[in-house]
Formats: structure tokens, C-alpha cells, sequence
């Protein structure tokens, strides 16, 4: 049974996980589905009641009743790069991967629904509220009178984007940025705004979960650290990133969360207080997890790997040749 | 008027690093000149910055 990886050339994260399902002999396929037409190949048959399909890439050919998972890691877009590429042709693509991967009853990290759903960052405030975590006060609007009334509430206040992407044209960054108390928020009604009380943060905390394993690091606050910089992301380097171990509160209400969205992989941003709470940021469902692993030696790849090669349970063999007669 | 969080914008960092492996379809891996492979390496990792939270901000909304 294979591991299917769906990502770019150019992920030398995803490789990480690569050399340790080499080693322990799991075979693996990867492939991007940007390059479906010019590389890349796929075929389904949907006949006598029974599916049968196959991927091909780079010379290997798999069935997809004979996956035992896929990793959505950094896929580009679906013939992206084909002779004819077009917005039609990569709806054709999507549709024809991700819609035959979906019946191949294969394990997902993570799942393309729940990817997609996991992504809105005000369902994840409301999943972290619902399973215990602490969220710091937040408020999404257009509405410049509710900015003006929540900073009057909060007067020590981030701005970050609702999407967590970044402008593209022209290129640029929107780190979380501290916002002054006498703000103009006219502008808030040009756009959805998040506004988030500020944490006084002693640490950054990136706690990555891979299936039921967790893995935190915690990069501290430097004590001379600009008060300006609350992006971890995008301060200077300062400390180094070091494992740390979860409260068991915590744990468990991560786990709760993942359950929650149906996740098998996730990388939560905490921010941690003076008096050690740590206060619920994002959990990306994709997230970086190489820098953790480079600074803090946490056997991170290897985990996911471990998860992706798990033997397929036989129940889950035989639901791949279905019976017709069931439905 | 640009969105309010638009104000806080900066300049996109320079991503664009020159990144001294290149992608075996073999190995399905990526690997240095001298063959070995890039992500067995950590101190070059680590120098390139390639797996960091930022690295696919520019094409992918999960850090």
C-alpha cells in the first residue's frame, strides 16, 4: 500500500517526511498536481458497480484502491502548468483527482473538506471557545463604530488578516501589528477587520499535532525585544525555538479541537502570558513544521511519517472493492 | 481608501533564495551537487530557511 504526496518539487519539508518512509520501506508517490497533462496522469473507470483508478507520475503507476493515505502538503494548481492551462481546465482537474482520491477510501492529512473548512479563521476562534481554549477578545467588522467601541473596550489592540494571506499585487506582508489607541478606524469599513486584544506574551508557543502525538516548542520573548514586533514571524531572531511540554489542559483540549475539525495534522500558535496561559492564536492546518523540527530536533517528520504509513485495516481494504447491492 | 489592515502593511520579504538542491523524480527527493539529500542536511535547512512559517505564505494560506 502507498503513501500518496501532493506537493510541489520544491518542498524539501515534505522531504523530510520522504526519507523516513524510504527507510522504512513504505512505498511513496508524489506528484504535483499542477502538473497534470505534462507529467502527470490519471484514469478512472466507473464500471459493473465496481471503481477502478490509477495516478501516474514520474514512471510509477498506483492504484488509488491501493493508497493508504494522502498528504495534502503544498499541491500547486491543478494543471497549472499544462499546455493548455486555463481556469476551465484546472476546474476539469481538480475535479478528476480530488473527486476519484475522495473514493479511494485512503486515510487524509488532512482531508480536503475539512482543509478547506479548518482555513476560516473565525471558525477556528469559535472551535477553540467550544472546546476550552482561551481566545483573546476579538472582533471581525466593517463596521468602523464597533472597532472604535472594541478599542475603547480593549485599548491594547493587534490588527491581523482575517484570511492570513497576503496581498499579491503588488506583493506584500501584513504581519500582525500593533494598533495605537487613537487610531482613525474609518477604514475599517473598506474591508473585514480582525481586531485581537494584545497578549503580553513572555513566549511563543507552535504546538504541532499529528494525529493523536502533539509536539510543542516555545520560543521566548526577549526582554529587550521592540515592543512593535508581535509577529513572531517576522521579528528579529532572538531566541531559539525548544521543545516544551503541553499542560495536560491544554492537551486535551487541542485534542478536542482536532477531533472537532477533523484533522489529522495541525500546527496551533499560541502565545503564552506572565502567569503561563497559553492564549489561542490559529491553528494552521498545513503549517510549517521543518524550522521546529531543524532547531529543536522533535521527531516531527518522522511522526508524520509514522502516521501516513500505518498499515491499512482490512475493513478499510474491503471497503475499496464496494458492493454494488449496499447502496 | 485602502482596508484598515492594509495600513499596516510592509514590503513582501525577499523569498527568493537561491536553494542549492535540485528535485530527483528518481528519489522523489530533493538533493545537493554532490548527491546527497537536501533535507538530511539541517544546518543547510536551516541557512536557507526554506522550511520556515513564512517560506509559503506567498502561494499558500497555512504557515
Amino acid at each position: 500500500m502507498t503513501v500518496l504526496i501532493l506537493t510541489c518539487e520544491e518542498d524539501v519539508t515534505a522531504d523530510m517526511v520522504v526519507v523516513h518512509l524510504h527507510d522504512a520501506g513504505v512505498p511513496v508517490v508524489r506528484l504535483d498536481p499542477a502538473d497534470l497533462t505534462v507529467g502527470v496522469s490519471l484514469s478512472g473507470e466507473f464500471v459493473h458497480g465496481r471503481f477502478r483508478g490509477h495516478l501516474s507520475a514520474g514512471g510509477r503507476l498506483v492504484s488509488l484502491g491501493g493508497l493508504r493515505s494522502v498528504w495534502v502538503r503544498r499541491p500547486g494548481v491543478p494543471a497549472q502548468r499544462a499546455q493548455h492551462a486555463s481556469a476551465w481546465l484546472t476546474e476539469e482537474a481538480s475535479q478528476a483527482l480530488y473527486g476519484m482520491l475522495r473514493g479511494s477510501h485512503a486515510r487524509w492529512m488532512n482531508h480536503p473538506d475539512a482543509a478547506r473548512r479548518a482555513r476560516h479563521k473565525p471558525w477556528q476562534l469559535r472551535l477553540a471557545q467550544q472546546c476550552g481554549l482561551p481566545v483573546p477578545a476579538t472582533v471581525i467588522t466593517t463596521f468602523p463604530r464597533a472597532a472604535r467601541e472594541f478599542a475603547e473596550r480593549y485599548p491594547d489592540l493587534v490588527v491581523k488578516p482575517v484570511s492570513g494571506a497576503h496581498p499579491q499585487d503588488p506583493p506584500r506582508a501584513v504581519p500582525t501589528s500593533r494598533v495605537a489607541p487613537d487610531t482613525d478606524f474609518s477604514a475599517v469599513a473598506f474591508g473585514p477587520t480582525l481586531l485581537q486584544r494584545r497578549i503580553a506574551k513572555r513566549a511563543d508557543v507552535r504546538l504541532t499535532v499529528v494525529g493523536e502525538e502533539l509536539l510543542a516548542a516555545r520560543k521566548a520573548a526577549a526582554p529587550d525585544a521592540d515592543p512593535q514586533e508581535v509577529d513572531v514571524r517576522f521579528a528579529a531572531p532572538g531566541s531559539p525555538w525548544e521543545p516544551v511540554e503541553v499542560p495536560p489542559r491544554t492537551a486535551e483540549t487541542v485534542l478536542r479541537y482536532m477531533r472537532g475539525a477533523e484533522l489529522a495534522y495541525g500546527a496551533f500558535d499560541f502565545v503564552e502570558d506572565a502567569d503561563g496561559v497559553w492564549w489561542f492564536l490559529e491553528c494552521n492546518q498545513s503549517g510549517q513544521f521543518g524550522f521546529v523540527e531543524v532547531e529543536t530536533g522533535q521527531p516531527i517528520a518522522r511522526t508524520i511519517a509514522e502516521w501516513l504509513g500505518r498499515p491499512v485495516p482490512e475493513e478499510r481494504r474491503e471497503a475499496d472493492e464496494p458492493d454494488v447491492r449496499a447502496c | 481608501m485602502q482596508p484598515f489592515a492594509l495600513n499596516y502593511a510592509r514590503p513582501a520579504p525577499e523569498l527568493a533564495v537561491t536553494t542549492p538542491y535540485v528535485y530527483d523524480s528518481g528519489l522523489q527527493l530533493n538533493v545537493l551537487v554532490d548527491g546527497r539529500v537536501a533535507a538530511s542536511d539541517h544546518g543547510l535547512l536551516r541557512e536557507v530557511g526554506t522550511t520556515t512559517s513564512t517560506a509559503g505564505s506567498k502561494t499558500h494560506f497555512d504557515d
